[in-house]
């Protein structure tokens, strides 16, 4: 239905979307997740050209919104959009609201405009606000007219941005309950969102945007149970994370327990899973001393926030060797504390690097 | 890491505060060895304030076992915090010392 070639957009030197080519079918629910800031809401936005693009085609049915021949505003018509803001037309009371695109732009009689409206505030729920205006209801309610009010002009595809972001936690089912709907319905919609369990339940496909681009995309079983990108684990399991580089045996260990404790303190992880994780590093640390005056070691600790997991990995070069080999230790000592605190530890070699890596037991 | 030593009963109190790791452990190795070069043969060390401990603190008690057998001295540990006492179970000192309860009990148990 939608065909996006190569679109990309750049506000004066700033690229927010490098090259996005995606292929959005009748029937489909695809939803956009990614941090913010990635270019999701622009990407929607350029769809149904509220946005200029600065290249590449959309085309719908096979015509080139981005044609200078293109009748945009018919074109334009076959797409609507349901914002994070609702934009209700605050003078006009809820009826009128969704009578008006039909009436003006696509010549229907009003009786058969209120006709179609009582309907459709029915399948929101809202039919007794007909005649009320938009500042007497909630946010929530405000969204679910706005929803209707796309339906009246009878749309090909619903473009949704961030739709629930403005609400407040008690109305945002309310609101995806009518997408679900519509869903269930086949209205082909994309939806940028950031409420994950939703877009898992209701999406045959999900894009994460990052970089400016498609970074994967897949089912939602794939993107959500196994994603196979990094970026896109780092967001599905919120993942916080802390690199130090230790560049000589004579490292300073309280200048980056002091980091570590910040870290900790930044995501409330309780004392005890402090002190076990400052203890593991620095057995590990001085583990590694001896290496140290021949290579660097870069430690990366991995916070989930979903599994509440901490992941330790620690990569030096130099020749092929695990440095947590008991033949290379002084005595047990250092390694019986960590196998104490820390589980699946392995070893691996890869890209002319050692690779130690662990996961902190949990308590 | 503070040290401080006393004479005390039978014996000479040395109360360790603070941490000791990979940073601290020489200074408080240096300490114990000047005590025990000094003719010091009943110790007893204090941990009530010990908040942490890691391998390189486990070498240094261990150093102090083994520096005091060679004298045919006694070594007793007394007044581990849990932190502390987790860290000598899971590395089998807690069956290598004789930990007490209180400095008191540990001076008691001196022969």
């Amino acid at each position: 239905m939608i065909t996006v070639e190569h679109l990309s957009k750049r506000f004066g030197d700033l690229v927010v979307l490098k090259d996005v080519s995606v292929e959005i079918r009748k029937g489909e629910v695809i939803s956009i997740i990614g941090p913010s800031g990635t270019g999701k809401s622009t990407f929607l936005r350029c769809l149904n050209l509220l946005e200029r693009p600065s290249g590449g085609a959309i085309r719908i049915g096979g015509v080139n919104l981005l044609d200078r021949s293109t009748d945009v505003a018919k074109l334009r018509q076959r797409m609507n959009m349901v914002f994070q803001g609702f934009n209700l037309f605050s003078h006009l009371s809820v009826l009128e609201n969704l009578t008006l695109g039909p009436r003006k732009l696509r010549g229907i009689a009003p009786a058969a405009a209120d006709a179609k409206a009582m309907e459709l505030l029915r399948l929101v729920g809202l039919a007794e606000k007909a005649r009320q205006f938009p500042d007497e209801l909630s946010g929530g309610q405000k969204q679910r007219v706005a929803i209707a009010r796309c339906l009246a002009m009878e749309p090909d595809i619903i473009l949704f941005d961030e739709p629930t972001s403005a609400l407040d936690p008690t109305t945002v089912s309310e609101v995806l309950a009518v997408i679900r709907r519509l869903a269930r319905d086949g209205m082909t919609m994309a939806i940028v969102t950031h409420e994950m369990d939703f877009a898992r339940d209701v999406s045959n496909r999900v894009l994460y945007m990052d970089e400016g681009l498609i970074y994967e995309e897949g089912t939602p079983e794939q993107i959500f149970g196994s994603p196979a990108r990094e970026k896109t684990r780092a967001f599905i399991n919120r993942i916080r994370s802390f690199t130090h580089h230790i560049g000589s045996p004579d490292f300073d260990l309280y200048a980056m327990n002091a980091e570590i404790e910040a870290f900790c303190e930044k995501h409330v992880l309780p004392k005890p899973v402090r002190q076990r994780l400052l203890l593991v590093v620095e057995e590990v640390l001085q583990m590694y001393r001896p290496l140290l005056s021949t290579t660097a070691l870069d430690l990366v600790i991995d916070y989930s926030e979903r599994t509440q997991r901490l992941e330790l990995a620690w990569e030096s070069g130099g020749p092929p060797g695990n440095p947590l080999d008991p033949a290379h230790l002084p005595d047990e000592l250092g390694l019986s504390i960590v196998e104490n605190l820390a589980e699946e530890i392995a070893y691996e070699r890869r890209d002319d690097r050692n690779r130690v890596s662990m996961r902190m037991r949990e308590c | 890491m503070e040290f401080a030593s006393r004479q005390e009963g039978a014996g000479t109190v040395a109360e360790i505060a603070g941490r000791l790791d990979s940073v601290t452990s020489p200074a408080c190795e240096q300490r114990i060895r000047e005590l025990i070069d000094g003719g010091v043969t009943s110790l007893v060390l204090d941990l009530a304030r010990l908040q942490y401990v890691s391998s390189a603190g486990l070498r240094v008690l261990l150093l102090t076992a083994k520096l005091l057998k060679a004298r045919d001295g006694q070594l007793r540990i007394a007044g581990v915090q849990p932190e502390v006492r987790s860290v000598f179970d899971m590395s089998g000192f807690s069956a290598m010392f004789q930990v007490e309860e209180s400095v008191a009990a540990a001076l008691a148990s001196l022969t």
